[in-house]
């Protein structure tokens, strides 16, 4: 399974789904949709993390990227049910008290 | 202790989820807790990202070496390449505290999730050249 990345407006803001591996070769990818969705979003992003079976630090990396991004423009990031995986290393990294995340399903 | 596996991959990002399909299947073999084995697996997979990025600048035209072998007592992976020697600095183990939010940093945390997954982690020039990693982990952590 590679990435699949699914980008939609809801009311003020844009919801981006993720499904799939998030690594050194997919993650380039995933960084563009949120680097270019933080500024044209009105109020901010959402990245839904529910199905992602495989996190490394550059999907890590590139969450943070987008989270500094959307601080600069005075915009939300949340990260909607992220999966075990995707936890696991945000703990791991002790991220996950930095990122606001939302765990309802 | 005797190699289990003997693996060339090209340096290319594609294969890296070849590569971390083929570990989680010899550290199940191994019967390694299911924590472990994402640990262990994340931290390989950092190992080899590592490689192609910083010793191979990105290239996808060279090879990394990966050796599993394990005993009783440890499991060990050995990746080797050919690229340009990295600087000490990307090596080092520091402590992870949960950063601040305004001077949070992309990057960097791979070496430290290698760290996390392997109780003895070895950098060391190649026979000939490059770089190799030799990670450790007891089997009864």
């Amino acid at each position: 399974m590679g990435l699949t990345i699914e980008k939609a407006e809801s009311g003020s803001k844009i919801r981006i789904s993720v499904q799939g591996e998030v690594d050194l070769y997919t993650s380039p990818e995933l960084r563009k949709v949120i680097m270019k969705s933080v500024p044209s979003a009105a109020a901010g992003v959402e990245v839904e993390l529910a199905g992602v079976g495989y996190m490394d630090s550059s999907g890590v990396a590139t969450l943070v990227e987008g989270f500094k991004s959307a601080r600069e423009n005075s915009k939300s990031f949340v990260l909607v049910s992220p999966s075990q995986s995707v936890m696991k290393v945000l703990e791991l990294a002790r991220l996950d008290s930095v990122f606001e995340i939302d765990r309802a399903p | 202790m005797a190699d289990d596996f003997r693996l060339e991959v090209r340096s290319d990002p594609r294969f890296l989820r070849c590569i971390r399909s083929l570990v989680r299947g010899w550290v199940e073999v191994c019967e390694v807790s299911s924590d472990a084995t994402d640990e262990i697996v994340l931290a390989i997979d950092e190992a080899c990202s590592n490689a192609i990025r910083h010793s191979y600048g990105g290239r996808c035209d060279r090879f990394v070496e990966l050796t599993l072998r394990a005993d009783d007592e440890w499991i060990e992976v050995r990746l080797c390449d050919q690229g340009e020697p990295c600087p000490p600095e990307h090596h080092e183990r520091r402590v992870l505290e949960p950063p601040d939010p305004e001077r949070l940093v992309p990057g960097g945390l791979g070496v430290q999730l290698i760290h996390r997954a392997f109780d003895d982690v070895t950098f060391c020039p190649g026979a000939t050249a490059g770089n190799c990693v030799i990670l450790r982990r007891r089997r009864n952590r």
